[in-house]
């Protein structure tokens, strides 16, 4: 059973983390598909959790990101956004940054 | 049903002086394109940003409004 201490714990165990619709491999909708390929092509290695894989994740993932929507892109135990934010971000360079300073520490 | 004028006087009520354009998406009156140029960004994430739009329009996300597009800026 997930609530949002869990997600919290997933989130700071995690360099990179994203609750999504499917798995990394299959990708059950576009904008969950969009976000793990934008992470993939960094080249780190990043978790991703299926929020299909039991129905109590996504209403303890809106619990504790309170944001409504998937995916949700965590990087170093931080919310970044979903996959327009993220896009956004690595074309401004803001998401590499991010990314080195969570592999840094 | 939200007109993009009702979303528009919606947000900007919680963006005093700040520039705030809606468009319909997709003609249906719940897909909406929101671009807003506020100071009140300043210093706040993007996903804070977004946040921000998300609370003005609270009691409409998911019911009249299915989908929303946010472009934010600082003057």
């Amino acid at each position: 059973m997930w609530n949002s201490e869990k997600i919290q714990e997933v989130v700071e165990s995690n360099k990179i983390v994203i609750f999504a619709k499917g798995t990394k491999l299959m990708p059950m909708c576009g904008f969950s598909q969009h976000a793990i390929a934008i992470v993939g092509r960094l080249g780190k290695p990043f978790e991703v959790v299926n929020i299909f894989d039991d129905p109590s994740i996504r209403p303890a993932l809106i619990e504790y990101s309170k944001w409504p929507t998937t995916p949700q892109v965590f990087v170093g135990g931080e919310l970044l956004g979903g996959s327009d934010i993220v896009e956004e971000m690595m074309k401004d360079g803001e998401l590499q940054k991010k990314v080195e300073a969570a592999f840094a520490g | 049903m939200l007109t993009v004028e009702a979303v528009q006087a919606m947000i900007q009520r919680a963006f005093p002086g700040g520039r705030v354009e809606v468009s319909d998406m997709t003609g249906t009156s719940d897909h909406f394109e929101v671009e807003v140029v506020s100071e009140l960004f300043e210093g706040k994430s993007r996903i804070d940003q977004h946040k921000m739009i998300h609370a003005a329009v609270a009691d409409h996300l998911g019911g009249a409004i299915h989908a929303l597009k946010i472009k934010t800026r600082t003057p």
